[in-house]
């Protein structure tokens, strides 16, 4: 225990502990470690599950019939037109969040009498579960293709508003008040400063509203619609076939951290500030 | 000029572009011939004419301008589709439009009946449950309160004197009582495996398919205790029916036409459905074959532990698909839901007259006409033929 201890806690905030060019003490090395825990842990929790008498059925959640869904999997046209059509639902429903929450949350950031007159709605609406809102969803739009974009925009839409906000509040004041000795206007100030000065904070929230849209994604197509990740595990589900559903679960975790990963490369070219 | 960037311009200009470019209007007219058939479906075999008038082509030979099918996963999503104008056919379970209709007041009729039988009661195999009497103290899920599945249920307990009850499920179960809640369907073979229940009662192929891939036996086919029981109904939204007989009979001929093609091709649309086929249902064509032609006394019959089917004399297959909906049945359903303990608030039920449905939510004038127009009502085999429109139904458990 104490040897574990000693292990986290040693530079524990600081990063610059790891070496480049050394496989051992750079970033990989802990990134494939942790991997390898997650895939001992499947299987280990896995064979207690799924070895029981009586649950033999379910053993498709055991990693090598995943593995062999998974092949399969990226071998089936009908798996890529899904990940394009899940992408899409994804793509757009964040860019329509992003459309409205980014100028939301720059103006509830920067005037304080808006953010208070928000704050009640906000913190209610963003508590509901995005799926409650499917029937209306279903009463406003005539495709259930616009409805699910709907659906990811209502469930991505608050962590970019908060975010975005949150990061216009941390704007250094001076930088505020020394433009405005300069005469500049409220506008102004909002474009030089308080955006450029809030794009971490923005791919922040990027980030977030990546991984709630994809929790949506797997219920919200429940809807008409003919492919897509989720309708893949629906379909599993409705087929009781778990090495395939699993074989999805682990396709969606890497588009997953695909994004994320580039969405990050990008958030370090402007760690400014 | 004035400044571009105004703040509360700028918060107009957002909303209302963000209104435009989200919302699209609501259709409100019904397009006469012009109108586009948009059929939606759950993956059960409950959809079979539906799908198969698509497959074979039954619905653009009566000219009728038509959309793939498609599927949604729970009767929820499907009602509200079919309520918000998404689709305007589709399949549902005969005691839903009742409730639809009498309850929330929508404008739903029943212009057939979708199938006939393919549904059964299936439980644990290790509990040596070997008829209904064996059921006291079970946790049994049904798919939905208003289901011919639950009715038939209860009808089945009450007769052997146990007692259908709604509890949670740690509450501590009588050995009379029976427990039911609801499930959706693609969980409960795996509720059913991880023994969080003792037995099911659904369409099929979730009954085939937790025979072929955990073990679970049929305690007892449905179409078994009521003979030729209707199951789903095709349903359509009144103002078309109103506005558009035309077309609505075009509809209703090519479902009809599909049906009396399964009644005699069963393998052949087995295959068709089939994932391995033109995928309409996910299911593989092993289980589908199971449903559509999976009957056998050998398997079922007397001898078999638990003993599925009670009835060889009734001649039935363990799905079928007569169109004709039987007014004696309608009757039959509403009474009984009078007396089926079901969730959520049922008083409209006390005061529903049977013979009022009968003429107010069903319309069997566009089914008898496609009926003779395929051949008769014995191309269904009906038997009476003085009276091919009436039958006794027949309740035996």
């Amino acid at each position: 225990m104490g040897i574990l201890k000693r292990f986290f806690s040693r530079k524990s905030t600081d990063l610059r502990f790891l070496q480049k060019g050394k496989w051992f003490a750079g970033r990989g090395y802990y990134s494939l470690a942790g991997l390898g825990i997650f895939i001992l842990l499947w299987v280990a929790i896995g064979y207690m599950l799924f070895t029981r008498p009586g649950y033999e059925h379910f053993s498709g959640f055991l990693p090598l019939p995943t593995l062999n869904a998974l092949y399969h999997l990226l071998l089936d046209p009908d798996f890529w037109r899904s990940v394009y059509a899940s992408l899409r639902r994804v793509v757009a429903g964040i860019f329509i969040a992003l459309l409205i929450g980014i100028p939301l949350g720059l103006l509830i950031g920067f005037y304080v009498k808006l953010r208070l007159i928000t704050y009640t709605p906000i913190q209610f609406l963003r508590m509901i579960s995005p799926l409650s809102w499917m029937p209306i969803a279903m009463l406003i739009f005539h495709s259930f293709e616009a409805a699910i974009y709907f659906l990811i925009t209502m469930a991505t839409v608050w962590p970019i508003i908060l975010n975005t906000a949150h990061g216009v509040t941390l704007v250094n004041i001076q930088w505020l008040n020394m433009a405005r000795n300069q005469g500049a206007k409220d506008y102004q100030l909002l474009s030089h400063i308080v955006l450029p000065a809030s794009i971490p904070y923005i791919l922040t929230s990027l980030r977030l509203a990546l991984g709630v849209a994809w929790i949506v994604l797997v219920p919200a197509e429940f809807l008409g619609i003919s492919s897509g990740l989720g309708y893949l595990i629906n379909d599993a589900r409705d087929t009781l076939e778990y090495d395939r559903l699993m074989a999805v679960v682990i396709a969606i975790g890497i588009v997953g951290f695909v994004l994320d990963g580039s969405i990050e490369l990008i958030q370090r070219a402007f760690h400014w500030g | 000029m004035r400044n571009p960037l105004n703040r509360r311009d700028f918060i107009k200009t957002l909303g209302a572009g963000a209104a435009a470019g989200l919302c699209c209007k609501p259709r409100f007219s019904f397009g006469g011939s012009d109108e586009t058939l948009r059929i939606g479906y759950l993956p059960i075999t409950d959809a079979t004419p539906l799908l198969i008038a698509h497959a074979l082509g039954y619905f653009a030979e009566e000219g009728l301008k038509v959309e793939r099918p498609r599927r949604v996963r729970n009767w929820s999503t499907l009602s509200e589709s079919f309520m918000t104008d998404k689709f305007n056919l589709t399949h549902m379970l005969l005691p839903i439009p009742v409730w639809m209709r009498y309850n929330s007041n929508m404008p739903v009729k029943v212009l057939a009946w979708d199938h006939t039988n393919g549904s059964a009661l299936t439980v644990r195999s290790d509990l040596s449950i070997k008829s209904f009497v064996d059921l006291g103290g079970k946790q049994i899920a049904v798919p939905y309160w208003y289901s011919m599945h639950n009715i038939i249920l209860q009808m089945g307990l009450k007769k052997v004197g146990l007692t259908p009850v709604i509890r949670p499920q740690s509450y501590k179960l009588k050995s009379n009582e029976v427990n039911l809640f609801v499930l959706p369907p693609p969980d409960m073979p795996v509720a059913l495996a991880g023994r969080k229940i003792d037995g099911y009662i659904v369409a099929e192929p979730f009954n085939a398919m937790a025979e072929l891939k955990i073990g679970a036996k049929i305690l007892r086919f449905t179409g078994d205790i009521w003979k030729n029981h209707p199951c789903c109904v095709i349903v359509m939204k009144e103002e078309i029916i109103n506005t558009d007989p035309v077309f609505t009979q075009k509809t209703i001929n090519a479902v009809v036409r599909a049906q009396k093609w399964v009644t005699g091709n069963m393998a052949e649309a087995a295959k068709i459905l089939s994932r391995e086929g033109e995928g309409y249902l996910p299911t593989s064509v092993e289980s589908l074959k199971r449903v559509f032609t999976g009957y056998e006394l050998s398997v079922y019959g007397p001898g078999a532990v638990p003993q599925a089917i009670h009835h060889p004399e009734w001649k039935i297959s363990r799905i079928g698909f007569q169109p004709y909906p039987y007014p004696s049945a309608t009757r039959f359903i509403v009474n009984e839901m009078r007396q089926t303990r079901m969730e959520g608030d049922t008083g409209f039920l006390k005061t529903l007259d049977p013979d009022h449905v009968v003429k107010d939510l069903m319309d069997d004038s566009f089914v008898k006409k496609a009926i003779m127009d395929v051949g008769g009502p014995s191309a269904f085999g009906a038997i009476d033929m003085a009276h091919p429109w009436k039958r006794e139904e027949v309740i035996e458990l």
